[in-house]
């Protein structure tokens, strides 16, 4: 039976061509803004490492001088050279990694290719496998190779390609400024979205991938600057060894617990921590040291920026006021059958027949609506990526939106043809209608 | 013709009546704050910046490699740039204003840590920056030559404590005061803090961030040329002169040392614009957002109304045999719609007002000006006279035949 | 006061064309009350509304009251009907979503008459038909002869010269019909000259003269001179 209410639906639908027409642009319009945004920010919160999200934590620490007129600003989450060392030492946690942004000049060995600038990471060995970034060749370089400041080098896929071709690029030589680097690893073209494990608030940071991760300590002894922020409350000396002695602020620290249990045992490790640090006349202040796991970590930051809430709330009363048109439309559209309802009915059809007939004329309306929604859904995103490349990386239909749209925009029509249908079927039956 | 037999007919239509009723309150109360939104977002991205010109200073940033005489090799380039037919003035630079990226530092006129810390832009004027950008001095003056002299990081001479400042900074530091040269003020509020003094105040410059705040004119500008390879080159191009002076610039600089990798080249006007993308990206999805909410409006009350009339094909058939000319039919329809528009918009305005402060409190949005309600107001007003005007002129076309034909 | 002569009228479909009037010649004088007999589909509606100013027609003169209609602007025609004609339908044709006064008052709103004067005639017009009492009802709470006589109502509140009637008994009863004439023949006893298309003979035989339609033409020669 739905089968013949849906057949009628459909073919009702070449009924008043210019209503139905109405409709079913209205819906999609209502459904492609929504979906396009309500993606955006999907993307924005979503979990970027959901398997171990909870296991994954970095932290903050409060190292301003004691007379530091700090109103409620909040702490940043970049630590000094000096914690992060002795975080890494304690060997807290089932992994670890400290981490800087590196920048510098690479000089591709290849004809035809001119030299670039390329963005990268220095991290520790542990970082590939805490983040579970996907090798298509190699490996991650050694704890040893870390301890001896070795010259290794996993990167990015484009980039191997742009350096090497389709030849292996293990074991090959990438010079980037006056260095070689051996490579040891090549990793998948891997964006987790957002970029969690460097963003610190700093919008700029997030957006594109890394292409070079090369050895914490191998990055220090080389005195390579810091490709991000550097704060500094107190003086420092001059030079890089200046820098790394100083209370500058400029690494991340992150640490993968054995299990989410764990984390209360290292939240006593580092309030531990802080206590000996003040023994030692390092962070005067009150203890405000912070843990944060993933998700905690990019609301911290407040990866969803005001202007994408704005987005969203404005898309759905948009998605409202087409909803309110929908019914209107369909209501109109319904009222001018109420004869053939009549007719209908007299014919001996249940008031619960006529429902679902016209219920489903609205979710066939819904369906070729979404049809054009989704099209429209692309579109938006598409021109979203390419206004603003910050938001690039998170103007993409995954197949969970793709499916809530379409279950969205048959909702909406289902949902706002229920009061025409509602009205429809108090249509009393008649063969002929009285005259007004 | 009067309203009451009108409202007493609408209560008999009463559920379409409130949907075109509600659609036109979330539009207004969505529209009007729309517009306020747009209008801040576009002012934002229209604020001076100081700069002149902004289409005709270039800027470009090659990462000097060599890097065993930095202070030589910036030389050579900034001659070599001063060279270029058609240039007026060059300069270098540690950042440009909206090039997102840059120094800060804080000042202070006390150094105690309680005093009032003011974040500002750290410019580094490598010589003739006021020339070059096309900044007024309003009081003192720039720096001379044989000032700017040069800082190695690696060494870290002291900074000059001559310096200038934006004029909003300087009234920030010194609240009241409207005379700001040979006063003192300090890097910092420290114990520590570098000592510096005014020599003179330039109108207006804007950070490299441009901040929605008033932080975007705190600026203090050293004389000196930092000695580390990510300098800015700027030049001032002569009108008409920068399609050539681009071309030539990049060769210049390739020339000097050749295999350089330089992170573009850009006008200050097209380092606006990408700064300012994402507030006109937002603004242009808003007028977007608006301009489909009015479509969206008016098909639903064209949608209401061609219905209505097809409803009352008989009645308005009557009312013509009645003595109803074809002006009346019209004015029945439009003024029974203006009677649901102005329920809707009764509605709408306090509904926008709601939804401006949530906003407020919830999200950056600015506090709704009344005469964006009221232009609103009235938008939804001449909408809804359009959108019902063509079902009306259709009804008043009936013939009044249809009186005794129609069924 | 109606004077038709040689009036012709075609409707054009896509298919055919329907001569409704072909060369359709009358009077009907000042106080009269004459009666439109004639077979279905032979044109009596047509010549209703053609004498209503209802319908444009192709050939022909129409004086209504001394004045020549057949040139006259819509708008013209609109002040006309509302001034002069009065209507009453076989299916009362009252406005469903207006109540029995508010309908009274449809046709003196029309005419921009003062507020006081439309209450005035109103009840009066109300009165007159005996429904003064259910002045707040709809015309779906009425019965059938009672949304007629609302009908005469509003006919007559506009005081007009002349009344057209098209099968105004069709859609009642007996007794009802008879009701509904007995006050038509009082309010043409008042002056009002009205023109009745009826089936029904006993009704015929009531009014002065009868004016039998065929074929879009008034078949009764006697009739036609006589006019
Ligand atoms: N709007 C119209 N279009 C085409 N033909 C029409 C129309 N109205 C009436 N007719 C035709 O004109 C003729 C006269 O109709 P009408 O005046 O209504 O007859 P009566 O009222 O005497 O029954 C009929 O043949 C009818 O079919
Ligand atoms: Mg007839």
């Amino acid at each position: 039976m739905l089968g013949y209410y849906l057949q009628l639906g459909f073919r009702n639908l070449r009924r008043s061509p210019v209503l139905t027409a109405l409709i079913i642009l209205t819906l999609a319009v209502g459904v492609a803004a929504s979906m396009s945004t309500l993606t955006v920010l999907y993307m924005m919160s979503g979990d970027p490492i959901p398997q171990k999200s909870s296991r994954l934590l970095t932290l903050k620490l409060d190292n301003y001088p004691l007379d530091f007129n700090d109103t409620d600003e909040k702490l940043p989450g970049i630590l000094t050279w000096t914690d992060v060392r002795n975080l890494r030492e304690d060997a807290k946690g089932l992994r670890r990694t400290g981490l800087y942004g590196i920048s510098g000049i690479v000089y591709p060995n290849k004809e035809g290719v001119k030299n670039f600038f390329a963005d990268g990471v220095a991290v520790d060995a542990d970082f590939f496998a805490m983040m579970d970034a996907p090798f298509i060749a190699g490996g991650a370089w050694t704890a040893a190779e870390d301890r001896s400041e070795a010259r290794v080098a996993v990167i990015a896929a484009p980039l191997a390609e742009k350096l090497f071709g389709k030849e292996s690029a293990i074991g090959r030589n990438l010079r980037m400024d006056s260095e070689e680097f051996r490579v040891v690893g090549v990793l998948h073209d891997w964006k987790p979205t957002p970029k969690f494990y460097r963003m610190d608030g700093n919008s700029s940071a997030g957006s594109d991938a890394d292409d070079i991760f090369i050895p914490l300590s191998t990055a220090l002894a080389a005195h390579r600057d810091v490709s991000g922020n550097t704060s500094c409350y107190s003086n420092a000396d001059p030079g890089f060894e200046g820098l790394m002695r100083s209370e500058c602020i400029w690494l991340r620290y992150w640490v993968e617990l054995g299990s989410e249990a764990e984390r209360a045992e290292y939240r006593d490790y580092l309030s531990a921590y802080v206590q000996r640090q003040k023994q030692l006349g390092r962070l005067p202040r009150p203890d405000k040291s912070a843990l944060y796991n993933v998700r905690e970590w990019l609301q911290e930051i407040e990866v969803v920026d005001d202007d994408t809430r704005l987005q969203t709330w404005l898309a759905f009363g948009f998605l409202s006021v087409c909803l309110v048109n929908t019914i209107g439309l369909l209501l109109a559209k319904f009222t001018a059958r109420t004869a053939e309802i009549g007719v209908r009915r007299a014919l001996g059809a249940t008031r619960s027949q006529i429902f679902l007939q016209y219920l489903s004329e609205a979710a066939a309306l819904g369906l070729v609506g979404s049809i054009i929604g989704v099209a429209g859904a692309f579109g938006m995103l598409h021109l979203l990526a390419k206004q603003s490349p910050n938001l690039e990386q998170y103007a993409r239909m995954d197949p969970t939106m793709l499916a809530t749209t379409v279950l969205l925009s048959v909702l909406a029509a289902v949902i706002a043809g229920l009061l025409p249908t509602l009205r429809a079927t108090q249509v009393v039956p008649a063969l002929q209608l009285k005259s007004q | 013709m009067e309203i009451r037999p009108i409202l007493s007919a609408l209560r008999h239509n009463l559920t379409g009546a409130l949907l075109i009723a509600t659609q036109v309150a979330l539009t207004l109360a969505i529209i009007s704050n729309s517009a306020s939104v747009i209008r801040e977002r576009l002012a934002v991205s229209q604020r001076d910046s100081g700069v002149d010109a902004e289409s005709r200073i270039l800027t470009q940033r090659p990462i000097l490699f060599s890097q065993i005489d930095l202070a030589n090799l910036i030389q050579t380039d900034l001659d070599a740039l001063r060279a270029i037919p058609g240039v007026e003035s060059v300069t270098v630079t540690n950042q440009v204003p909206m090039g997102r990226s840059g120094w800060s530092s804080t000042f202070a006129t006390e150094r105690v840590p309680t005093a009032p810390n003011q974040s500002a832009g750290l410019y580094f004027d490598g010589g003739r920056l006021l020339e070059t950008f096309g900044l007024k001095l309003v009081e003192g003056r720039g720096f001379r030559d044989d000032e700017i002299v040069n800082i190695d990081p690696k060494v870290q001479n002291p900074p000059p404590t001559g310096v200038l400042l934006t004029r909003r900074l300087a009234e920030a530091l010194f609240p009241g005061q409207s005379q700001f040269v040979g006063r003192v003020f300090y890097q910092g509020n420290t114990p520590d803090s570098e000592e510096l003094r005014v020599i003179g105040v330039i109108e207006r410059f804007t950070t490299p961030w441009a901040q929605t705040g008033p932080g975007n004119e705190y600026a203090v500008v050293f004389p000196a040329r930092y000695l580390n390879p990510f300098n800015h080159y700027v030049v001032r191009a002569a009108p008409g002169a920068e399609a050539q002076v681009r071309k030539a610039m990049e060769e210049a600089l390739e020339k000097n040392e050749p295999g350089r990798v330089s992170n573009g080249q850009y006008s200050i006007q097209e380092m606006r614009d990408r700064r300012y993308r994402g507030e006109r990206a937002l603004a242009w999805l808003l007028v977007s957002v608006t301009v489909f909410l009015l479509g969206v409006t008016a098909s639903g009350i064209v949608g209401m109304a061609s219905l209505w009339v097809n409803l009352r094909r008989k009645q308005i058939g009557v009312r013509r045999a009645l003595g109803a000319t074809r002006g009346d039919i019209v004015r029945y329809f439009l003024t029974e719609n203006l009677i649901i528009t102005s329920a809707g918009i009764a509605v709408g305005v306090l509904a926008a007002w709601g939804l401006n402060g949530v906003l407020m409190s919830e999200l950056s949005v600015p506090r709704l000006p009344l005469d964006y309600l009221l232009s609103g107001v009235l938008l939804m007003l001449l909408l809804g006279v359009v959108a019902v005007l063509g079902p009306a002129l259709r009804a008043a076309k009936l013939s009044p035949a249809l009186a005794t034909r129609s069924v | 006061m109606l004077q038709m002569d040689g009036v012709q009228k075609i409707y054009r479909t896509d298919l055919v064309q329907t001569y409704a009037l072909r060369s359709l010649s009358l009077r009907v004088a000042e106080g009269e009350f004459v009666a439109v007999t004639g077979p279905s589909g032979s044109g009596k509606t047509t010549f209703l509304n053609i004498a209503g100013l209802l319908e444009t027609f192709e050939a022909g003169t129409y004086r209504l009251d001394g004045e020549d209609v057949s040139k006259l602007s819509d708008h013209a025609r609109s002040r006309l009907r509302n001034v002069k004609i009065g209507f009453i339908f076989q299916s009362f044709n009252l406005i469903p979503d207006l109540n029995v006064y508010d309908n009274v008052d449809v046709p003196l709103r029309y005419r921009g008459m003062a507020g006081s004067e439309r209450k005035r005639r109103i009840t009066e017009a109300l009165e007159r038909v005996g429904l003064a009492s259910r002045h707040q009802h709809l015309p779906s709470q009425l019965s059938g002869g009672q949304q007629q006589r609302v009908a005469i109502a509003r006919a007559l509140a506009g005081s007009p010269r002349i009344l057209l009637a098209d099968e105004p008994t069709g859609n009642l009863d007996s007794l009802m019909a008879r009701e509904v004439m007995n006050m038509l023949e009082e309010i043409n006893a008042q002056g009002t000259t009205i023109v009745m298309v009826t089936h029904d003979p006993e009704l015929a035989r009531r009014v002065h003269r009868n004016i039998h339609v065929m074929d879009g033409q008034v078949s009764d020669l006697d009739q036609r001179l006589a006019a």
